[in-house]
C-alpha cells in the first residue's frame, strides 16, 4: 500500500490530524482543576462517551489484526466484539456504572479502598499502572511497525510523531479532549472501514457471494466446537470471554470506566454505555467481515495481516485511501490517549494523592496530572524504542491484562454482592489469583513444558481466556473461605455493597 | 510426558464439554442474551429514564438496550 497514497490522500490525513489536535487544544483552554482534567469536569455528554468507549476498545492494530484473524480463523473472532461486549455493557450500564457514579470515585482502585482496604487499592492500582504504562509502549511500537509496513514510513518516526500528537492534546485537554477526539475518531474509523466493507461486498456479490466463496463453512460460523483447531472454541468464548474477561473489562477497566464517571449526570453515564453497546454491533462488520472478503478475493495470502491492506489498495480509489489511513490512525490514537489519561489518573489519585500528599488541592492535582501524563509518555516512548518484539517479555506484556482481570472482577463482585467479604480475603484472593494466572501462563510455554516433561495444560494455541477463568474461580473460592474465617468489615465498608449505599447529607464526592 | 492432577481435571472438563452438542451450545448463547434482554425489559422505569423525561419515550434506555441485545439475538440465531 506504500506506493498507492497520493496528494489528495495525504491532504485528508493532514486535515484529520490538524482537526484532532485543534479540538484538543481548544478544550485544554477550559481545563482549570484536577476534576476538569481527570473527569472532564463531570460535564461530558453521553453520545461522546459512548463513541469514546468504542474507539478506545478498537486500536489501530485491531483493525489489521482482527481482519487478519478473520482471514485465518473465520468469523468466530467477531465474538470478541459481540457476545464479548454487548451483554456486559448493558449490565454495566444499569448496575455498575450508576453505582460507581453515585459513590463519586475517580478510579476503580479507589472504590476498592472504600469497600476493602488500602492494600487492595494499592495492589490493583500497581497492576493497572504496570499494565497501562507498558501497554502504551506496546501500542506505540505495534502501531509504528504497522504504519511502517503499510505505508513505508520509518518506525521510530511513526512512534515519535504519534506520541507527540496524542501527548499534546491529552496533556493539555485531559479526559474531555480524549473523549471528544475519540468521538471524532470513532466516526472516522467507522466511516473509513465501512467503505472497505461496502465496496468489498459489492464486488464479490453481496452476502450470498461471500458465503458461496468461503472454502470452509466453519469460517462463517460464530460458535465453534470445543475441540476446534481455532483459538476460539465455544467454551473459551462463553466462559472465558462472555462471563469473565468481558465484564472485567467493561466494569473494572479504569480506561473504560473513567469516561463514564465524567458524564454530566447519572442518566448520561448509563446512556453512554447503552449507546456504546448499540455501536458495538457494527464493529465486526467493519473489521472482521473485510477479512472474509479478502478470503474470497485473495485466497492465497501467506500472512492474514495483509488481508486488510490488500483490500484497501485494490478497492479504494485515490482520496478514499487517505480516509482509511485516517481511520487507522484514528483507531490507534483513540486507544493510546485513553490509556495515557487513565494511567496518569491512577498515578495521581491512587499513588500521589493517597500516599504522598493527601491534602493536595484540585489545582495542584491538575499540575500533577499533566506532569504524570508527560512522564508516562516519555516512559512509553522509551519502552517502544527499546523493547524487543521477539522477546518473551514483550509477549508476556501483551497477555498481562488476562493475568489480573479475572481476579480483579472476582473481588469486585464479591465486594458489591456479599456483605461478608473482607479486605484481607480480597487481598489474598487477588494476589493468589494473579499468581495462579502467571503460573498457568508459565507452564503453557513450550520451553517450560519441555523442561518439566509435561503435556500442555490447554489444547488451544493461545489459552489466555482460560487463564482468566481459572484465576477468577480460585480468587472467588479464596475470598469466600478466608472471609468466613475473618472478622466482618465495619459498616463504613459494607455500605458499598449493592443496595446499601446512600450518600451522607454532608458527604462531598472525592 | 507427565500428567498432573491439573491435567486430569482439565481432561475431565474437556471431555464433558465435548458431549454437549453444538445446537445446545447455541441455545446457551441465545439464553444468555435473552436473559439479559428480559432483565432489561423488567427494570423499573426509574432506572431507565432521566428524572426530567416525563412523557418522552425516546429517553427510555430500554429502547437502546433492546436494540443492542435484539441485534445480538438475531446475529447468534443466524451465524
Amino acid at each position: 500500500m506504500k506506493d498507492t497514497l497520493t496528494i489528495p490522500d495525504y491532504a485528508i490525513i493532514l486535515l484529520y490530524l490538524v482537526g484532532t489536535v485543534w479540538i484538543g487544544v481548544a478544550i485544554g483552554r477550559r481545563i482549570k482543576t484536577g476534576t476538569d482534567y481527570f473527569l472532564g469536569g463531570r460535564r461530558l455528554p453521553w453520545w461522546a462517551i459512548g463513541m469514546s468507549l468504542v474507539a478506545t476498545d478498537i486500536g489501530g492494530t485491531d483493525i489489521i489484526g482482527v481482519g487478519g484473524a478473520a482471514y485465518t480463523h473465520g468469523m468466530a473472532v467477531a465474538n470478541f466484539e459481540w457476545i464479548g461486549c454487548v451483554p456486559a455493557m448493558i449490565v454495566a450500564a444499569f448496575v455498575f456504572v450508576p453505582f460507581f457514579y453515585r459513590t463519586g470515585i475517580y478510579t476503580v482502585p479507589e472504590f476498592m479502598e472504600r469497600r476493602y482496604n488500602v492494600g487492595v487499592r494499592t495492589a490493583l492500582a500497581v497492576c493497572w499502572l504496570i499494565f497501562m504504562a507498558c501497554n502504551l509502549g506496546i501500542m506505540l511500537l505495534a502501531s509504528g511497525k504497522m504504519m511502517s509496513a503499510l505505508f513505508g514510513w520509518d518506525v521510530t518516526m511513526c512512534v515519535l510523531v504519534t506520541a507527540a500528537l496524542v501527548g499534546f492534546y491529552t496533556l493539555t485537554g485531559g479526559l474531555a479532549a480524549v473523549v471528544y477526539t475519540d468521538a471524532i475518531q470513532c466516526a472516522v474509523m467507522i466511516g473509513g472501514c465501512l467503505l472497505v466493507t461496502g465496496l468489498g461486498l459489492w464486488e464479490i456479490g453481496g452476502i450470498d457471494g461471500l458465503r458461496a466463496q468461503m472454502p470452509d463453512p466453519e469460517q462463517t460460523q460464530l460458535i465453534l466446537p470445543a475441540d476446534s483447531d481455532s483459538p476460539f472454541p465455544w467454551p473459551s468464548i462463553l466462559f472465558g470471554l462472555a462471563l469473565i474477561l468481558s465484564p472485567a473489562y467493561w466494569i473494572g477497566n479504569q480506561a473504560i470506566v473513567q469516561r463514564s464517571l465524567g458524564a454530566e449526570n447519572e442518566f448520561a453515564a448509563k446512556a453512554s454505555y447503552v449507546w456504546g453497546a448499540v455501536l458495538k454491533n457494527l464493529i465486526p462488520l467493519i473489521i472482521a467481515v473485510p477479512g472474509l472478503i479478502a478470503v474470497a478475493k485473495f485466497p492465497d495470502l501467506a500472512d492474514g495481516d495483509q488481508a486488510y491492506p490488500m483490500l484497501v489498495s485494490t478497492l479504494l480509489p485515490v482520496g478514499l485511501r487517505g480516509l482509511f489511513v485516517a481511520a487507522f490512525i484514528a483507531a490507534l490514537m483513540s486507544s493510546i490517549d485513553s490509556y495515557l489519561n487513565s494511567a496518569a489518573t491512577i498515578l495521581a489519585m491512587d499513588i500521589y494523592k493517597r500516599f504522598i500528599r493527601q491534602e493536595a488541592t484540585d489545582e495542584h492535582l491538575l499540575a500533577v496530572g499533566r506532569v504524570t501524563t508527560a512522564g508516562l509518555l516519555v516512559f512509553a516512548i522509551g519502552f517502544a524504542l527499546t523493547a524487543d518484539p521477539e522477546s518473551g517479555l514483550y509477549s508476556m506484556f501483551q497477555t498481562l491484562m488476562s493475568f489480573f482481570q479475572g481476579p480483579a472482577l472476582a473481588i469486585l463482585l464479591c465486594g458489591v454482592l456479599w456483605r461478608r467479604a473482607t479486605g484481607i480475603a480480597a487481598l489474598i484472593g487477588f494476589l493468589s489469583g494473579v499468581t495462579f494466572a502467571i503460573f498457568l501462563y508459565t507452564v503453557s510455554q513450550e520451553s517450560v513444558l519441555a523442561w518439566l516433561g509435561w503435556q500442555p495444560l490447554f489444547q488451544v494455541s493461545d489459552p489466555f481466556l482460560y487463564y482468566s477463568v481459572w484465576a477468577f474461580t480460585l480468587t472467588v473460592s479464596l475470598v469466600v473461605i478466608i472471609s468466613l474465617l475473618t472478622k466482618q468489615e465495619p459498616a463504613e465498608k459494607t455500605r458499598y455493597v449493592f443496595g446499601q449505599f446512600k450518600r451522607e447529607p454532608n458527604e462531598v464526592p472525592a | 510426558m507427565t500428567t498432573t492432577p491439573l491435567h486430569q481435571i482439565g481432561n475431565m472438563i474437556r471431555e464433558a464439554l465435548l458431549l454437549i452438542p453444538l445446537s445446545m451450545v447455541r441455545v446457551m448463547f441465545l439464553a444468555l442474551l435473552a436473559s439479559v434482554l428480559l432483565w432489561v425489559l423488567n427494570l423499573p422505569r426509574s432506572e431507565t429514564t432521566a428524572p426530567d423525561s416525563e412523557g418522552r419515550s425516546g429517553a427510555n434506555l430500554k429502547v437502546g438496550a433492546s436494540i443492542a441485545l435484539g441485534m445480538q439475538l438475531l446475529i447468534y440465531l443466524l451465524l
